[in-house]
């Protein structure tokens, strides 16, 4: 089946929002009913993430877009299943379990894109190239040096290599925590620790208002 | 006098400088995000610091909000 705009407004809940839980908990046929019917779900979020996401894999004909929608709703039902006691009701059960599904397809189609490229670890700022187009390139030349030599001294070798590959390359977090065998919450703390320093930095040599929570550029 | 080849692109300045406090990992705004998508729906008003700190800082993380609002609001994006 070919993979088409997947927001299709006809498609309802597939089982009374308070049977969703107690059905996939239960067991006999009406647990597989209930697995068939949450599949169904997550793979009307992995096709919209995917359809979403296409742009990314210019390359990929329907039918390969439509295996990683199915793909990704596969691993979505696994991680699901795995999750399913800690479902509070705080949300519609298809709008948590969608989200499942969105991650999933998010990550897939990011991965499918650079299976090919080089993820670029660079150590440094100055080799970057602003390029020559004037609006792109702030006027604040003392607050570029700053933070310049901020990255290249103020920072750990790990949290540069990581800020500047996220922030500046820019590879995608969770292509990058794949290349370097960690996960996205590690790689997104790494940058926090690395921004919050830059900050401080800048606020110790003035070039940040410490009261503020807006950067100086 | 100002020397061109060391200034930064505005948008990297700034993506560099983000105050991402308070802090909130990926897997807590994960946990929390079919949740806030659907106050938000609820109510357009409706703010959370933590969690709109972490989607301004984390494109990931966004783009997953963004996904999960369009597709709930039956959005094809």
């Amino acid at each position: 089946m070919a993979i088409v705009n997947p927001t299709t407004p006809e498609l309802e809940d597939l089982a009374p929002e308070e049977s969703w839980v107690s059905e996939l908990n239960g067991s006999g046929p009406s647990r597989h009913v209930a697995q068939r019917n949450l599949h169904d779900l997550l793979v009307r979020s992995t096709r919209h993430q995917v359809w979403r996401l296409r742009h990314q894999l210019p390359g990929a004909g329907e039918g390969d877009l439509e295996d990683l929608a199915q793909q990704a709703a596969d691993d979505a039902l696994i991680a699901v299943l795995a999750k399913l006691d800690t479902f509070e009701g705080r949300s519609r059960f298809s709008t948590w379990v969608y989200k499942f599904g969105l991650l999933h397809a998010g990550v897939a189609v990011r991965r499918q894109a650079w299976r090919h490229r080089e993820v670029a670890l660079p150590d440094t700022l100055d080799s970057f190239d602003p390029g020559s187009s004037p609006e792109a390139i702030v006027q604040a030349n003392d607050l570029s040096r700053a933070v310049r030599d901020l990255v290249a001294s103020g920072l750990t070798p790990h949290q540069r290599r990581v800020t500047l590959a996220l922030l500046v390359e820019p590879v995608p977090i969770d292509v990058l925590a794949e290349r370097l065998g960690t996960n996205r919450n590690a790689l997104y703390k790494t940058l926090h620790d690395a921004r919050q320093r830059l900050r401080a930095g800048l606020i110790i040599a003035g070039y940040l208002d410490g009261s503020s929570t807006r950067s100086a550029s | 006098m100002t020397d061109p080849s060391v200034n930064l692109p505005a948008a990297i300045l700034d993506s560099l400088l983000l105050d991402t406090s308070p802090y909130l990992s990926c897997d807590e705004c994960f946990d929390q995000l079919d949740i806030y998508v659907e106050r938000l729906r609820q109510d357009p008003t409706y703010r959370d610091v933590s969690m709109q700190v972490h989607l301004s800082a984390c494109a990931a993380c966004a783009e997953e909000a963004e996904a999960l609002m369009d597709l709930l609001s039956g959005r094809a994006g």
